[in-house]
């Protein structure tokens, strides 16, 4: 009787421990989970993060599976639909971990929902490697279950290129800045830097998000007559930024815009010629010494027809390439892929990683200029591609 | 500040506005019939305008065709959705809720809420939520000191032309009088022999073909992408109110007014206040002709 019974229970706690997942077989797949922000106003901005998981999934499967501490285990996705509403990723990554029982996390798209997420992590011990989030606010977070591979800080890039404008010779500049959060942080760090570094600013102004022509303010840009114009822009309005710029003739040589130009359809959208001698943020571009990274250049653009974003396609590998690398050697165990995330130094596209605390203390805050038609790396010179020239004309 | 005369008076800002304000005119003359004919407030016809902008993105980009070359057949495809959305859903709502109730209004503003959601979706889904842009006739031509890119030429000859020729089209022609007349009264229309559910069709028809044209000059002025199309609704809303519901007249020159203010208030003020400006004159518009939106309501009812 006891026998039967014990035999019994065994059988049902398999049964359980097979549905959980806690005892999964070797050919079950590895679950992850992660919310994207499919509708709403941030939906425009997560395909190159949603497209580079899944270039991710498709090779890792392709390859027989993740490895996962010795064993090869095919990978699925489990994604939610954010609504890009902070709190509703908040709601998903509290069910990813405790309903759908996930055994990896990948992260959400965006500065806010990376905040909105660390204490949901913090209260499960659910080690998450963040990726598209910029801020000086990340610093604020608990060190010790997320991770920013970014070195796109607005603090740091507000000393780095003033640092690349006086080198690039520029006396007086103009900013002409979007409200949003991202562009407002530069600026607030990037003012008082130029200031500092003799820079006349003799021209700023600020737009809102849903701006639809912009020939008031670049007219009394074109006025000020300025050698650099910062254009603190997102990827919509760094569209009509670049249109209207041709149009007005600003002659401004080094032309800066924030966000945009390292999406493909940036080029495509203002034109080649209009594109190039731009300079934007990004840290990354293929290059020989960083190993894998011409490897995904080319992955992407076969899949997907265009070039990766050198920000937020680039970003999301790397988060993806040092959980690989920490669940190759701890399993699945939350304690150990902590310690190995916080403590090791990582190979990526972008050369090696290593975080203190919550930040990537290798990687250089950096710019890239369009220079025939392809990104460059121009600042800093340690790890630059190709020199900074001044743009000519649009 | 001799600086800031200048910029006003230097035309650069006169071909601003014109070109903001054809636009608007454009998009708020197809949402204003619809309203006139049907007393329908078309939440959707944001997403109509992107739509619109989307077909001519991919003529361009996958058949190598200018916009300005895809624009008819991209308002022709606008005009046949309107047919199909009128006969598939505005008849329907018709039959459900009878002509004239006062649920009629409420239904159909739900109707084109969903409406806008589902076609904000689908064309996500079906385009992915990708921004895209198109670079087409990026040449600047300049007229004495005023600088103007081919294709913002090309969208305020294009908007304007069409907006008169819409406007000479009511004017003058039978269908328009009778459109005219299913607008200022219905049932007296009806009386006289005018086919309303024709009209209307019509309405439908032209309302959405004129947004479909817009959209496909708004692809070669600035970045598209499924959530484009609500800040024209928006547009438009504010300049059929400013003109006067069921308008049409009127709201042409109410969208130029709109332009101007946008564009000059923009100059004089700060980029940050253009949401201030357009909604104030919103407000403004509602106090001052309280006669506008809810008189109308009332006596349709």
């Amino acid at each position: 009787m006891t026998t039967t019974l014990r035999r019994r229970e065994l059988l049902l706690a398999a049964i359980a421990a097979s549905t959980t997942g806690a005892y999964a077989q070797a050919d079950a797949p590895v679950r992850i989970g992660f919310s994207m922000a499919r509708t709403g106003i941030m939906a425009v901005a997560t395909p190159p993060q949603q497209t580079t998981y899944d270039l991710w999934r498709e090779q890792v499967n392709a390859a027989g599976g993740l490895d996962v501490g010795g064993k090869k285990r095919r990978v699925e996705f489990v994604s939610y639909d954010d609504q890009s509403k902070p709190e509703q990723a908040v709601r998903i990554y509290e069910k990813l971990i405790t309903d759908d029982k996930v055994d990896l996390l990948l992260a959400p798209w965006g500065t806010p929902f990376h905040i909105a997420i660390a204490p949901v992590l913090e209260k499960y011990k659910f080690p998450v490697v963040g990726n598209t989030a910029a801020s000086v606010a990340l610093r604020q977070i608990k060190p010790g279950y997320l991770w920013f591979p970014t070195s796109a800080i607005p603090d740091r890039i507000g000393v780095e290129l003033t640092a690349m404008m006086k080198a690039a010779n520029v006396k007086s500049a103009a900013i002409v800045s979007n409200v949003l959060p991202f562009s407002k942080e530069i600026k607030n760090y990037l003012e008082p830097e130029l200031k500092k570094a003799g820079i006349e600013l003799k021209h700023t102004s600020e737009y809102p998000p849903d701006v639809k022509d912009m020939t008031a303010t670049l007219t009394q840009v074109k006025q000020a007559n300025v050698d650099a114009v910062i254009a603190l822009a997102y990827p919509g309005d760094a569209i009509l930024y670049a249109k209207q710029a041709k149009e007005l003739g600003l002659t401004a040589p080094f032309q800066f815009i924030a966000i945009g130009p390292t999406a493909a359809f940036f080029a495509k959208a203002v034109g080649a010629s209009s594109a190039e001698g731009v300079v934007t943020i990004a840290h990354w571009t293929p290059r020989p010494d960083w190993k894998g990274s011409q490897a995904f250049y080319d992955a992407y653009s076969k899949k997907y027809g265009e070039a990766p974003d050198y920000l937020d396609a680039a970003l999301p590998w790397m988060s993806l390439e040092i959980l690989q690398s920490a669940v190759a050697r701890a399993g699945l165990d939350k304690e150990k892929i902590r310690e190995i995330i916080s403590k090791d130094t990582f190979e990526t596209i972008n050369g090696k990683v290593r975080f203190e605390g919550v930040q990537n203390v290798i990687t250089p805050t950096a710019f890239v200029q369009m220079q025939k038609g392809k990104l460059q790396l121009v600042w800093p010179k340690s790890i630059a591609t190709g020199a900074y020239e001044p743009k000519k004309g649009w | 500040m001799s600086s800031i005369v200048d910029t006003l008076l230097s035309g650069q800002l006169l071909f601003a506005a014109l070109v903001t304000g054809s636009l608007y005119a454009l998009v708020a003359l197809g949402l204003n019939l619809v309203y006139g004919t049907l007393r329908m407030l078309n939440v959707a016809h944001g997403d109509v305008v992107m739509l619109g902008a989307y077909g001519a993105y991919w003529a361009f980009s996958v058949g190598g065709i200018s916009p300005i070359v895809a624009a008819p057949a991209v308002a022709a495809l606008g005009a046949l959705a309107g047919l199909a959305v009128h006969r598939g859903l505005v008849r329907r709502l018709f039959a459900t809720a009878g002509a004239g109730s006062t649920r009629l209004e409420g239904n159909s503003l739900l109707l084109f809420f969903g409406l806008s959601i589902i076609l904000q979706n689908a064309a996500a889904l079906a385009f992915t939520p990708n921004a895209r842009g198109l670079a087409y006739w990026t040449e600047v031509y300049h007229l004495g000191n005023v600088a103007m890119t081919g294709n913002r030429i090309a969208a305020l000859v294009i908007a304007g032309a069409t907006c008169i020729a819409v406007a000479a089209l009511l004017g003058r022609s039978l269908l328009g009088l009778s459109m005219r007349a299913v607008i200022e009264k219905r049932e007296a229309a009806t009386i006289v022999g005018i086919d309303v559910d024709r009209v209307q069709a019509i309405s439908f028809a032209l309302g959405f073909a004129t947004a479909a044209l817009a959209g496909a000059l708004v692809s070669m002025l600035e970045q598209i992408s499924p959530f484009t199309g609500f800040p024209f609704t928006i547009a438009a809303f504010i300049v059929i109110i400013l003109g006067g519901l069921g308008n049409l007249f009127a709201g042409l020159g109410a969208a130029l007014l709109l332009g101007a203010l946008e564009t000059y208030g923009v100059a004089l003020t700060s980029a940050n206040m253009r949401s201030v400006l357009l909604y104030g004159a919103f407000v403004a518009a509602l106090l001052l002709f309280p006669k506008g939106l809810f008189a109308r309501r009332a006596r349709a009812a």
